[in-house]
């Protein structure tokens, strides 16, 4: 008769436990002399908000490295990581007693698993590579390397050894208290950790260029806020959640917080519609967004706007058009997108999911009351002759008053 | 989530969490605005549904863009097995399902038949486990998708999974490996990396969810031909208007089946091996846990072989001393073939029709699992003496 068995878990991987961490490799944040201690200590930290829904983690600094120690669903949380500004590459890895032999063990179901992925019937080129933080260890690199190689190959008959340029490269980190094992490199975004170079605030349209103009504003290390303008009812809030939805997608990366400012639009466009000449509307609009972002930039701490402006890229978009917007306030503006074609833009809104979202047909506050032939060399004085007319300070105080504030759950 | 009876039929059904209920009230109420719309009442239910999005994604290893909301999980099941050969058929027409699918499986990759496809059946070995070897000698270049479920619905077993898709990968680099893991979602983890699988069908009135609520994740933009046409909805993969309070239910009873999943293990596996221990205590019954030890099975099912009354007669037996097991999958108990899954194992027509099934949920407590016991021997010494 069969008995029920007690089986201490459920897994879909009996040959292969799932992996025990995550070594984290970073770049750049390596170089950066004294500030380095600090980055570390932010990288940690984003690492763990970024996955804190998928599992708790441990964050251990290692010697130019990060090991992630997920209580659970260590895949999950790996697949995550590739999404954590300042991360180069990661590894699950297995974890082992810091011996040869236990080592060697650990490792040939690791590789078992990998091998089973490639082509079969041929050979695959491989090599070990150690990396020892346990110099008392009593094997050196090299020795272990060769110690591994010798103890595991002979079971799969598949391996050659190839030093340069392998298909599989199991690498072993060795450390006084546990080793691991590890053959996968899944590739990070790089850049530095988000927060790290302080804070900003990007002017979100509907379009396919500001969501990419925050990403690569994040990507160095900014921690960004989002502000955008509606124009209800003149455009509806359909044209908003768009813009909700491509912020939420934006703030995965710079867990655990987010923010999205939206700004009634509608008094001050009337306003200019009634009083300025038709040609200079787009330009008044931005040049109030403008002062209004740099209003709510300063109150909030953020120390730059971030725009997706381009040379060119529309008819009005001269250098004289962004004098005169820039004029308007006194903020510092960063334009990551200057020297970016279209389809340079296009190619990193498809790589970070905003460009499906991006560009679904919605109106947005820039198409209301949109000039037939906008000017297209503006001249500041002629901006300024145009609000002259205009209560540009209770305009800006009853927009300021009515902004919404949302705080963004990301994807949710 | 008290009731009259002790339910142990959780495999077919289970009861709805009353925080899924509370979730989805709104939508049945007020809230009754169609995604799609544009205006204020629209945008709203657009946002519910993009929750659950991102709660599914979460509970699945996926991103919220990959969730495609389906009827259930015999639709999400169909639209991958269909959607993902067709979307293929220029790299070949070759499919594998596994030995012990459900029928909205097997059935599904048997319609393909007509279309010119090759279908083909994976084995199990002597033990009962997934044999790996005949799968390797299956696969060939032109073979466009492998499905396989994870959890078996009418024994439990859980399937290798991750051993099938690396040998997909190695041997037809154009297949898609489809993971039906409606029984074992919220009973082991479910997730696309993990696996190593292009989709994954789950059913949301499995885990204390409604049921007409389902989704198919899918690994990123993976080609896939949709079943139904119409206005566009969730990016044209399967379009109509998003039935939003099930998705909202989907949404919460996915997170919720996630988060407790190791909970839930645990209390489910106390109330097996109750159930097991006074099952062996039943001469000439025993357990079905084909492939073990080396395949492990899931803590929600445990089917049983007790011999010498058909199982229909001790099922009902139990439901009059409050009991509900089940006599088979209820998704085709009303046909009284021996399914194709219980014949793959080697059950003979004889020990198939004496088979109970019991299946577990995180509402299952002990002492249901001891009443159950309590009621099965009566039931057993019952039949028993009347044979005499």
């Amino acid at each position: 008769m069969q008995q029920a068995r007690e089986r201490a878990q459920v897994s879909g991987t009996p040959a292969l436990p799932p992996p025990e961490i995550v070594l984290v490799r970073y770049g750049e944040l390596a170089l950066k002399g004294g500030n380095r201690r600090q980055f570390e200590d932010r990288l940690a930290q984003n690492i763990r908000d970024a996955t804190a829904r998928i599992s708790g983690v441990r964050v251990e600094r290692r010697r130019g490295r990060l090991a992630v120690f997920p209580e659970r669903r260590t895949e999950d949380v790996a697949f995550r990581l590739q999404e954590v500004f300042g991360i180069k590459s990661v590894s699950p890895a297995w974890g082992s007693p810091s011996e040869p032999d236990a080592i060697a063990r650990c490792a040939q179901p690791v590789l078992v698993d990998a091998l089973a992925a490639l082509p079969p019937d041929r050979e695959v080129t491989f090599r070990v590579h150690t990396s020892r933080g346990d110099k008392l260890f009593p094997l050196n690199s090299i020795e272990l390397d060769r110690y591994v190689a010798e103890k595991i190959m002979p079971g799969l008959g598949r391996l050659r050894v190839r030093l340069d340029d392998p298909e599989l490269a199991l690498g072993i980190d060795v450390r006084a208290e546990r080793s691991y094992v590890f053959v996968r490199r899944l590739p990070g975004p790089g850049g530095l950790p988000v927060g790290t170079l302080g804070r900003a605030l990007c002017l979100l349209s509907g379009g396919i260029d500001s969501p990419v103009a925050a990403w690569m504003s994040m990507k160095r290390g900014l921690h960004v806020g989002f502000i955008t303008f509606h124009s209800y009812p003149f455009v509806g809030d359909a044209s908003k959640r768009k813009v909700v939805e491509v912020a939420r997608l934006l703030a995965r990366w710079q867990q655990p917080e987010s923010r999205l400012f939206v700004v009634p639009f509608t008094e001050i466009q009337t306003a200019i519609r009634d009083a300025a000449p038709e040609s200079y509307r787009t330009v008044l609009y931005r040049r109030f967004m403008q002062r209004i972002a740099a209003r709510v930039a300063a109150e909030n701490r953020l120390a730059a706007l971030i725009t997706g402006e381009s040379l060119g890229q529309v008819a009005s978009q001269t250098l004289e058009n962004i004098a005169c917007i820039e004029a308007a306030a006194d903020a510092q503006v960063l334009r990551p997108l200057i020297g970016f074609d279209k389809e340079d833009t296009v190619a990193v809104a498809r790589r970070i999911g905003t460009f499906d979202v991006s560009s679904r047909q919605e109106p947005d506050c820039c198409s209301v009351f949109m000039p037939e032939r906008p000017v297209l060399r503006g001249k500041i004085e002629a901006c300024e002759a145009a609000e002259a007319g205009l209560d540009l300070a209770g305009l800006i105080d009853r927009a300021c008053a009515g902004i919404e504030t949302i705080e963004l759950d990301p994807e949710a | 989530m008290t009731a009259p009876f002790i339910y142990l039929d959780n495999a077919a059904t289970t009861p709805v969490d009353p925080e899924v209920r509370e979730a989805m009230r709104p939508f049945l109420d007020a809230e009754f605005g169609n995604p799609s719309s544009r205006h204020r009442v629209g945008q709203r239910a657009a946002e519910a549904v993009d929750r659950a999005r991102a709660e599914v994604a979460r509970a699945t290893g996926a991103k919220a863009a990959d969730v495609v909301f389906t009827s259930g999980g015999t639709e999400a099941n169909n639209l991958a097995v269909l959607g993902s050969a067709r979307a293929r058929r220029k790299h070949g027409r070759h499919v594998l399902v596994g030995p012990t699918e459900h029928p909205c499986v097997r059935e599904s990759a048997q319609a393909l038949v007509e279309e010119g496809f090759e279908v083909e059946t994976l084995r199990l070995d002597s033990s009962g486990a997934l044999d790996l070897a005949h799968l390797a000698a299956a696969l060939r270049p032109d073979t466009v998708l492998v499905g396989l479920l994870l959890v078996q619905n009418e024994f439990g077993s859980v399937q290798p999974v991750r051993e099938v898709s690396a040998r997909v990968r190695a041997r037809s680099p154009h297949a898609a490996v489809h993971v039906d893991a409606v029984q074992a979602f919220g009973k082991v983890e479910v997730s696309l990396r993990s696996l190593g699988a292009d989709s994954i069908a789950i059913s949301a009135h499995k885990v204390h969810g409604p049921k007409g609520s389902g989704a198919l994740v899918v690994n990123g933009a993976i080609p896939l031909r949709p079943l139904v046409f119409g206005g566009g909805q969730q990016g044209g993969r399967r379009p109509g208007t998003e039935g939003v309070a099930g998705i909202v239910g989907l949404g919460v009873s996915a997170r919720l089946a996630e988060e407790r999943r190791e909970s839930a293990c645990a209390s489910m596996r106390r109330c097996r091996d109750i159930v097991a221990a006074g099952i062996a205590r039943i001469p000439g019954a025993r357990v079905l846990e084909p492939g073990a030890p080396a395949q492990p099975v899931s803590p929600a099912i445990l089917a049983v072989v007790i011999p010498g009354a058909p199982s229909e007669v001790r099922m009902n037996h139990l439901e009059e001393l409050g009991v509900i097991v089940s006599a088979g999958s209820a998704c085709h108990s009303k046909t009284s073939q021996v399914s194709p899954s219980l014949v793959a194992i080697g059950l003979s027509a004889a020990d198939a029709r004496c088979m109970l099934r019991f299946s577990f949920s995180r509402a299952t407590t002990e002492s249901d699992a001891s009443t159950a016991v309590s009621a099965l021997e009566a039931v057993c010494s019952k039949l028993e003496s009347a044979r005499k």
